[in-house]
């Protein structure tokens, strides 16, 4: 222990002899470990919108379908139980954050024109915590329970169809024996989304008011249920595997759409790739540092060594020189990149490429998302690599004849 | 060679480890630039060759408003017709016109909701990658026949093979009722279930007839063999289009907005990391030219009292700088050009790249082409940097004292 | 017992193209408590012997004895622990860790050692006060005149007890003034300690302060004169 005293001392010493080639080289990673990890907050609050935004879509952290539903999200796929039953079952469980809903497609046909839509059956109640509709910001109102008669849809898709508030339109679908299930609504509401493609092909009506249309009785599309942390959903997965029986699927965001699902584990390796490229930009000014460093000192570490330091003392104080200049280019560039994410901790708005976001599944404002592993990874991985890229030049200067490097002029 | 010139080169040699390990940093960012560079655009370019072969096509002939609205009465009169016209005119056939119309689909089991497109069967093939998807049957054949072609999805999902007959139910130009029976001549198959599901193509003649079109259509596209010939072309077809009819013609970037702004979204990140690998050079290249100078103010001394001016000695360091940043410009711009060229024989993939390319029409594995953009631009920034961070060592020599420097150790 | 034997030692060094006997042959006793002289012209072989003798070069062949313990065929650590303990240096010039204060570059050596702090810093005021530095224990080499530091450097080559010093070339890059100061303490510690000194020099001034005058010419020996009996 005292050896290690002995040979920081020496080794913060050293540091400022030079203090213009430390304080370029602190620059240098003061700046590159800002760029680690502030591009990682920006990457990470992008990813994590544009899953927030996906799993409102979807909706829900995990869903329960008919096994056949995914592929055919018709009517002829619903959960073949009660709607009522199994939901008092969800209850039961205790879960606080779920929904059941008629998800079908549909055509929706004003006085001048039709589009095909998704149609969502909700109970407005418990639809609250997982759409990506904000009731409060409905233009008009939003449903008022199950059986309200009224439809909301996006803004957009009213442009369209040159429909407005208070106007009817016609939903047509099919019902189970497929024969034409139509209705006349009255729209109520329009809504906005912050992805663009939601206003045009949602709209929501009450669920058993479409149960009604489709001639469905007591049977929905699906069940899902919204966890704490889209991250980790395991803990509901399981609770709902138990509930449910019979002919179901229960399936998992990240299985429901691959897309988003694999767009984590990218993220996670283009963090890891962008620490490292950062970390080998910066390698070449730090073993370049050292390298001078040590050839500056032959002198005295030939001394040191005639006076019976061990090489590996030696070795020791030009690792802990490298690893104390790479600690404070860390702390600097982690306070840093703090500092910068703190004023836009509420969102950058990113609108003039919205629809540019749109198409890469983005909404248009950034929120950066400033992890605590992120930055221990950016701290790991730069101290680790750092004194990997430290070995060759200390080890060389640990190997010096002590006569020769003290004779060196 | 000249003296000044070789003086330089001697002097970098002074200190090779130093000199290699400068020249590693500018070489390891532009190889890598040269790559990523290299990638981005390639993948760039395909993103919107992709996207606009699929369907858009590059121009767009329509009447105004239609490309925010898509109503069915915003319609091209004529539409067949003024197609000939411009393929006899640019004697061209990757031209068509087309009519779309959104309709709910159905077999005897099942109904969707779908866009119906009317398409020119001779010509659509030219405008569109659909036709060459069809894995079961045939593409449309003539103008007028009661023919479909569906996607493999749809044709699951509503329980229909080649050969069985679908009704089409929506609503003509004028509002009213529109209704026909067609018969299944092709499935296609994009990969995309989403896009499968929810595109299906009949003859325009056809279309004409069931939506009550009175021979117009909705618009027409243009394709071009090159990108770079839009706006030139677009000026021909302007002039083109007949007098007093109401018709606009919109380029690629008008009808896909999301495309230029996911190039632009993308391309602002990636400059960012761009910016920073840049910056981080700069420094390495800083400190290294500023020890060469600090180190060798005794000798500058010397030189100083013999009478050469600082300014000399200034340009001395830039060229000195110069020379390592060319050699890092040669060999970076070399390495980066090899390691793309393998990759653009052996194609470019990382793990979850499938499911994200595919969201943009773009292949699981791309093959980045060197051209000389890609290759100069990087390290073309890169030098200019490299040269800029020598300006401060060299101006500090303006400060030196021929006698105080020579006193320097 | 003697302190130093030397049995028979040879180094040959490559210059160039030349081949140079630095020890040709050479043997040598130096006895507990000497102070001892080693004259030579440059070239003479007189570094390289020290240097031997201080186990901080191998000889070609022969023996040398430090303490009745044969340490030229020691492995490198153990001849950095020898060092450590039981040999003072003091070299021509940077004697001195630049980064660290007088006080602090005695107590390195012990604090290499492992001796508890409040030891090593009283040890280290007494040594400075010894050597007559008391005062200026705060400052850094560069701060300090040249004899300054070569009285620091002696400080530290004796501080822990050592049996012998090696000094090579000690005074070369001071006035005559402060050198004689610095042989003077030399003698001072020879005798107060009864520490044996061996000292490389061509300073005919410094040979005058030796009991022993040890004459080397091309890697030999040629004169071995006791000052003292004379």
């Amino acid at each position: 222990m005292h050896m290690f005293v002995v040979l920081a001392r020496l080794a913060w010493r050293n540091l400022w002899r030079n203090h213009r080639r430390t304080l370029i080289m602190l620059a240098a990673i003061t700046l590159g470990v800002w760029a680690m990890i502030f591009m990682t907050a920006l990457m990470r609050g992008m990813v994590s919108q544009m899953i927030a935004d996906g799993i409102s879509a979807l909706p829900g952290h995990v869903q329960v379908h008919h096994p056949d539903y995914r592929d055919d999200p018709s009517i002829a796929n619903l959960i073949p139980r009660s709607d009522t039953e199994l939901s008092a079952r969800f209850v039961d469980a205790g879960f606080v954050k779920w929904s059941s809903r008629v998800r079908v497609p549909a055509v929706i046909t004003s006085e001048y024109e039709s589009r095909g839509v998704t149609l969502l059956g909700i109970d407005p109640d418990s639809e609250r915590d997982l759409t990506f509709v904000d009731y409060d910001a409905v233009e008009g109102r939003f449903l008022s329970a199950s059986d309200d008669s009224g439809v909301v849809i996006g803004k957009k898709l009213a442009a369209t169809l040159n429909t407005e508030i208070g106007k009817r339109v016609v939903l047509m679908s099919q019902d189970p024996d497929n024969d034409i299930a139509d209705r006349g609504f009255r729209v109520i509401g329009l809504f906005e989304a912050n992805v663009q493609s939601f206003e045009e092909n949602y709209l929501f009506a009450g669920k058993a008011t479409v149960q009604k249309m489709l001639r469905i009785g007591d049977q929905v599309s699906e069940f899902v249920v919204l966890g704490e942390d889209y991250r980790d959903v395991d803990a509901e997965f399981e609770k709902v595997l138990q509930l449910v029986d019979g002919n179901v699927e229960v399936k998992r965001w990240f299985e429901l759409d691959p897309y988003l699902g694999t767009m984590l584990g990218v993220m996670d390796g283009f963090v890891l790739v962008w620490i490292v490229v950062i970390f080998l930009a910066l390698s070449f000014g730090l073993v370049n540092t050292l390298v001078m460093a040590v050839f500056e000192r032959v002198r005295e570490i030939g001394l040191m060594l005639a006076l019976g330091m061990k090489p590996i003392n030696i070795l020791g104080q030009i690792i802990i020189e490298s690893l104390l200049l790479l600690a404070i280019g860390l702390a600097l560039g982690s306070a840093l990149a703090w500092a910068t994410v703190q004023p836009i901790k509420d969102g950058i708005d990113v609108s003039i490429v919205s629809e540019g976001m749109d198409m890469w599944g983005m909404s248009s404002v950034l929120y950066p998302e400033l992890l605590l592993s992120d930055v221990v990874l950016a701290n790991v991985v730069v101290l680790v690599l750092g004194f990997l890229a430290s070995l060759s030049p200390a080890w060389r200067a640990s190997r010096y004849e002590p006569i020769e490097a003290i004779t060196k002029v | 060679m000249n003296l000044v010139f070789r003086l330089a080169w001697r002097n970098l040699w002074r200190q090779p480890r130093r000199t290699w390990l400068t020249v590693g940093a500018i070489m390891f960012s532009n190889m890598l630039l040269v790559f990523m560079i290299s990638l981005q655009f390639g993948m760039y370019g395909l993103m919107i060759d992709n996207t606009l072969q699929a369907f858009t096509g590059h121009l767009q002939i329509q009447a105004p408003g239609y490309i925010d609205d898509q109503k069915m009465r915003q319609t091209v009169d004529n539409v067949v017709p003024l197609a000939t016209e411009l393929r006899d005119y640019f004697d061209s056939d990757n031209i068509a016109a087309r009519a779309t119309a959104f309709a709910l689909v159905s077999s005897e089991e099942r109904s969707y909701g779908t866009a119906v497109i009317g398409t020119e069967p001779a010509f659509e093939r030219n405008v569109s990658t659909l036709p060459g998807l069809v894995t079961q049957g045939r593409y449309l054949g003539e103008q007028d026949a009661a023919e479909i072609v569906i996607g493999a999805a749809l044709a699951r999902n509503l329980r229909v093979a080649l050969g069985d007959e679908l009704t089409l139910i929506g609503s003509g130009r004028d509002g009213s009722f529109a209704a026909a029976v067609v018969n299944i001549v092709g499935v296609f198959e994009s990969g995309l279930v989403d896009f499968d599901r929810s595109i299906t193509e009949i003859p325009l003649g056809f279309f004409q007839d069931v939506f009550y079109m009175d021979g117009s259509g909705h618009y027409i596209v243009i394709n071009l063999p090159l990108i770079d010939d839009v706006p030139v072309v677009q000026e021909q077809v302007e002039a083109l289009l007949p007098a007093g009819e109401d018709l606009v013609v919109h380029d690629w970037d008008a009808l896909q907005p999301g495309l230029k702004q996911a190039i632009k979204a993308d391309m602002s990140s990636a400059f960012f990391m761009y910016g920073i690998l840049v910056i981080l050079v700069a420094f390495s290249v800083l400190n290294t030219q500023l020890m060469s100078v600090l180190e060798r103010t005794h000798e500058f001394g010397i030189v100083l009292s013999l009478g050469l001016t600082p300014g000399r000695l200034g340009r001395l360091v830039l060229l000195e700088t110069a020379i390592l940043g060319v050699l890092g410009l040669l060999f970076g711009a070399l390495l980066g050009a090899l390691f793309t060229y393998w990759f653009s024989v052996n194609g470019f993939s990382y793990p979850g790249m499938e499911e994200m390319t595919a969201k943009f029409n773009l292949p699981a594995r791309f093959y980045p082409q060197v051209s000389v953009l890609s290759l100069l631009i990087g390290p073309a920034v890169v030098f200019i940097f490299t040269i800029l961070a020598a300006v401060y060592p060299a101006l500090r020599l303006r400060k030196l004292h021929p006698v105080e420097a020579m006193r320097a150790v | 017992m003697s302190a130093v034997t030397c049995v028979d030692l040879c180094k040959t060094y490559r210059q160039g193209e030349v081949d140079i006997k630095a020890l040709d042959h050479v043997s040598i006793e130096i006895d507990k408590g000497g102070f001892v002289c080693l004259s030579a012209p440059s070239g003479g072989g007189k570094t390289t012997l020290l240097n031997a003798i201080g186990g901080l070069d191998r000889p070609d062949s022969g023996e040398v004895i430090i303490n009745g313990r044969r340490i030229d065929n020691l492995p490198k650590g153990e001849l950095a622990e020898l060092r450590l303990r039981q040999i003072g240096f003091v070299f021509q010039a940077f004697n001195l860790i630049p980064v660290l204060t007088a006080r602090e570059n005695i107590e390195f050596v012990m604090q290499v050692q492992g001796v508890p702090a409040a030891e090593r810093r009283q040890r280290a005021v007494e040594i400075l006060e010894e050597v007559g530095l008391a005062g200026l224990e705060d400052r850094r080499p560069a701060d300090m005149s040249g004899g300054q530091q070569q009285r620091v450097a002696v400080a530290r080559a004796i501080v822990s007890r050592p049996a012998l010093v090696l000094a090579d070339e000690p005074t070369a890059n001071l006035d005559s003034k402060t050198a004689d100061g610095l042989m003077e303490l030399f003698r001072e510690l020879n005798e107060h300690h009864n520490t044996t000194f061996v000292i490389a020099t061509h300073d005919k001034r410094v040979m005058s302060y030796a009991k022993r005058l040890v004459r080397m010419l091309d890697g030999r020996i040629v004169d071995d004169i006791n000052q003292d009996a004379a």
